[in-house]
């Protein structure tokens, strides 16, 4: 098997066993999953890099030229940025999701591998080696925004459905998570807390989800896994610092491919359907960005905008050059 | 002002001044936008309705969805948003000022902490500011009612971010707009040898020779005829008046006086042996054709259409292969006659076709085309900087995050205060949470009175 088909073999591998370790890190939070986990996703993502490399470095052509390379830099770049964040904030709760989506995307990738060509004469620019990595990475912050915005959701609709069924009382509810508040040193961005010196933040951990809390307080195993995520106003915050990379990175993706077509074809915005979807995509996430400078629209709302947002990542990455054909089908 | 017209303006400035209605805007643009992607732009109107049911076909004609992005409904959603952007900028974003120095309930702040420290209050306070300092917060002191307060303020510049990314836009939107004022652009396909004017510069353009390049590969799923490469050869003659030559090639285009041409397209010009009863038509024997011109046969009702060139045809099945290079060419050629079609043929290069009447045409000899867009948009400078402001302005709100720190140091006992300290953002509490947790905690520790201050 030549090195570059090995390391994605190895790549695949690692996320697939990767994802169902960090998975069994998200139900059960058992340590040695999460290392497990943790290491093969940085495995899998060392592995796809050097192949990137050792693609370039045998064929001598750019290796992001086609869907099978893109894909592959999506998996790749989806899995560090999520490395970044589970380092950053302590969330390796969620790799199993991010994981399990980059080997889907690389495996689908895969099956557009056609060989090396060269690439038409419009790809022949360096503007391919900046453009393109640019506008995969800011796919990926979106991949990464989308899973976290999925855990608040679940997260979120747990607690309606907690409180229809009014487990307990609300002042009950308030006594038990306090209590509870104490064994949950697994709350990633709360750590400090518990290592806080005497420090009296006033807060504990944020009074959002009473009725999930009165659940776990009188012993619903759903409730206290719930409870051991990160609260709502975390996810969303991490939400919203993926959509912060996302967003600037798209935008330069915008705007370097706008000079490339400048130079390309002559106008640097043809309205193509692959630069109008990527400007959806674009409204959508400003639209996230505004609506979370609103207190009352933080959360649920922009959530679900960012849901809608990745949906849309999706449409204009692969919806766009699949079913629709226009300048990027790159013909000439 | 009236009454009337004063709370008119009031109501305008509150609906228009709305970060809601802006994003109601940002929604109906964007769905504008995804129209565009789906619905096919600028065809002609009877591929709607082959491609829609008819009441659909007539719905999109009539809406201008076939050529949305230039029609009234996305320049004036455009419009609208520039103007709520600009309603909200003078409104809300330049008013909006450092948040006073006054005292606060420091424990009413979601965001606060509270500790002891080692020291008496005033030198706590002190070591306080110090740290603080120390890490960038610029510290003001304030008395209120006998109680110093220390007010940190941190990145407080970053709070004109919203307004730079508003401006990047704003700056976008008017280059744009520079271009349809004084750009223009066209398109224009040059036979070898054949020169042309361009209208609008007087520029004269000649091709002396196009070339393509195309390799074929073997993928897993067959053949595939890579085109690398297509140049054209040119000579051009600008205002100066003298002529130079230049070459064009995809990704490099050539500019002429502040014109760009880029290559865009190439194809196959045809001449055709027309003869009847023998005797050869001069006139429509000398003219060369491109794809998709026709002519007619004097004297019938018939028309020829050159349809297109196929540049290798497979010599066992007679059709027209995947392969690009000229080995085996042909020409389909359509006819019809009072505008009904007869059908089409391919004749391969060199042999005659009984066009009918007693006409005969032959297709003689292909001459390279090559096509070329040229423009002229001045508001090119000005979308670049806007492009870069936005981009700051992105940058500067989501990675700055202006924030002010209340902080006021009590005594709580013989040589031992009490800090208490509260956080305000631009962006709420929340997403601070995790930095204020950190800093307090260092500062908890940072304050304490070590060897090197006794
Ligand atoms: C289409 C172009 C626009 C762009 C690129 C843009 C960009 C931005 C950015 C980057 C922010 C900072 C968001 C954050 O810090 O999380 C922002 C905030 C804001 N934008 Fe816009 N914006 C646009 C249009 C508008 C319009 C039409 C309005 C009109 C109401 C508006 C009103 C605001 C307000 C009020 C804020 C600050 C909100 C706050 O911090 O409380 N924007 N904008």
């Amino acid at each position: 098997m030549p090195l570059d088909e090995l390391l994605i073999a190895i790549a695949l591998c690692a996320y697939v066993v990767g994802a169902l370790a960090l998975l069994l890190y998200f139900f059960s939070r058992e340590t040695w999953a999460r290392n497990l986990g943790a290491a093969l996703a940085i495995l899998g993502c060392t592995a796809q890099f050097v192949q990137l490399v050792v693609r370039w470095e045998s064929t001598h052509v750019w290796p992001l030229l086609n869907l099978y390379g893109s894909l592959s830099l999506f998996a790749a770049m989806s899995v560090a940025i999520y490395i970044g964040f589970a380092f950053r904030y302590r969330i390796w709760f969620a790799g199993g999701f991010v994981l399990a989506l980059a080997a889907i995307f690389l495996a689908y990738g895969v099956t557009w591998y056609e060989g090396t060509m060269p690439p038409v004469p419009s790809l022949q620019s360096y503007w391919a080696k900046i453009h393109v990595p640019i506008v995969v990475s800011s796919y990926a912050a979106f991949l990464v925004s989308f899973v976290f915005s999925c855990v608040y959701l679940l997260k979120y609709y747990a607690e309606q459905s907690f409180s229809g069924r009014r487990v307990l009382a609300t002042a009950a509810a308030e006594a038990g998570y306090r209590s509870g508040a104490g064994e949950l040193s697994v709350n990633p961005m709360m750590g400090a807390v518990t290592d806080a010196g005497g420090i009296d933040f006033g807060r504990g951990i944020a009074r959002e989800t009473p009725a999930i809390a009165a659940a776990a307080s009188s012993g619903s195993p759903v409730a206290r896994w719930l409870l051991s995520l990160p609260t709502l106003a975390q996810l969303d915050v991490i939400t919203y610092r993926a959509v912060a990379i996302g967003l600037p990175l798209i935008s330069v993706g915008i705007i370097t491919g706008a000079m490339w077509a400048k130079e390309a074809w002559g106008a640097y915005w043809q309205w193509d359907p692959k630069e109008t979807a990527a400007l959806f995509s674009w409204i959508i996430y400003l639209a996230y960005m505004h609506l979370h400078t609103r207190h009352a629209w933080r959360g649920v709302r922009t959530s679900w905008v960012s849901v809608i947002g990745f949906l849309s990542i999706i449409f204009c990455y692969l919806g766009v050059n699949i079913w629709i054909s226009g300048l990027h089908s790159y013909k000439m | 002002m009236t009454l009337a017209l004063r709370s008119l303006y009031a109501e305008f400035v509150r609906t228009f001044g709305n970060v809601l209605f802006a994003v109601t805007l940002f929604v109906v643009w964007g769905l504008f936008t995804l129209i565009g992607v789906v619905v096919e732009q600028g065809e002609d109107p009877s591929l709607y309705f082959q491609s829609y049911a008819a009441p659909i076909a007539r719905a999109i004609l009539r809406l201008s969805f076939d050529n949305i992005y230039h029609s009234p409904w996305y320049v004036g959603i455009i419009a609208l948003i520039l103007l709520s952007l600009a309603v909200c900028t003078f409104k809300r974003v330049i008013p909006a000022r450092l948040p006073p120095l006054r005292p606060v309930s420091v424990e009413k702040i979601p965001l606060h902490a509270v500790f002891e420290a080692e020291g008496e209050a005033f030198d706590v306070r002190h070591r306080v500011g110090e740290f603080l300092a120390a890490r960038g917060w610029q510290m003001r002191e304030r008395l209120f009612g006998g109680v110093e307060w220390s007010f940190a303020d941190r990145h407080n510049w970053a709070r004109r971010g919203v307004l730079v990314a508003h401006a990047g836009f704003v700056i976008i939107a008017a280059g744009t707009t520079l271009y349809w004022a004084r750009g223009f652009s066209g398109e224009t396909a040059l036979l070898t040898g054949h020169t042309a004017e361009i209208p609008q510069t007087h520029a004269l353009i000649r091709l002396d020779n196009f070339a393509y390049k195309i390799t074929p590969i073997m993928t897993k799923s067959g053949m595939v005829y890579q085109p690398v490469d297509y140049v054209s050869h040119v000579t051009v003659v600008g205002k100066d008046g003298i002529p130079k030559h230049l070459t064009v090639r995809v990704n490099h285009p050539i500019d002429i006086d502040g014109t760009l041409y880029y290559q865009a397209s190439y194809g196959f010009g045809m001449q055709f042996l027309v003869s009847r009863q023998g005797e050869r038509n001069a006139e429509l024997s000398r003219r060369t054709l491109l794809e998709g011109d026709a002519f007619d046969l004097p004297g019938t009702q018939r028309t020829l259409v050159y349809e297109r060139f196929a540049p290798t045809v497979d010599k066992q099945s007679g059709m027209p292969t995947a392969d690009p290079r000229v080995s085996d060419p042909a020409v389909l050629l359509g006819a019809s006659e009072s505008g009904n079609s007869l059908g089409e043929a391919l004749v391969p290069l060199g042999s005659a076709v009984d066009a009918g009447g007693g006409w005969r045409v032959m297709p003689q000899r292909y001459v390279l085309y090559s096509g070329f867009q040229y423009r002229y948009d001045p508001g090119v400078p000005l979308v670049g900087i806007g492009a870069f402001v936005l981009l700051a302005g992105l940058v500067i709100s989501f990675y700055f995050l202006p924030a002010r720190l209340y902080v006021r140091v009590d005594e709580a006992g013989p040589g031992r205060a009490r800090v208490g300290a509260a956080a305000t953002t631009v962006k709420g509490y929340d997403v601070f949470a995790n930095e204020f947790e950190r800093l307090m905690i260092a500062l908890g520790r940072g304050i304490e009175p070590g060897p090197s201050r006794a």
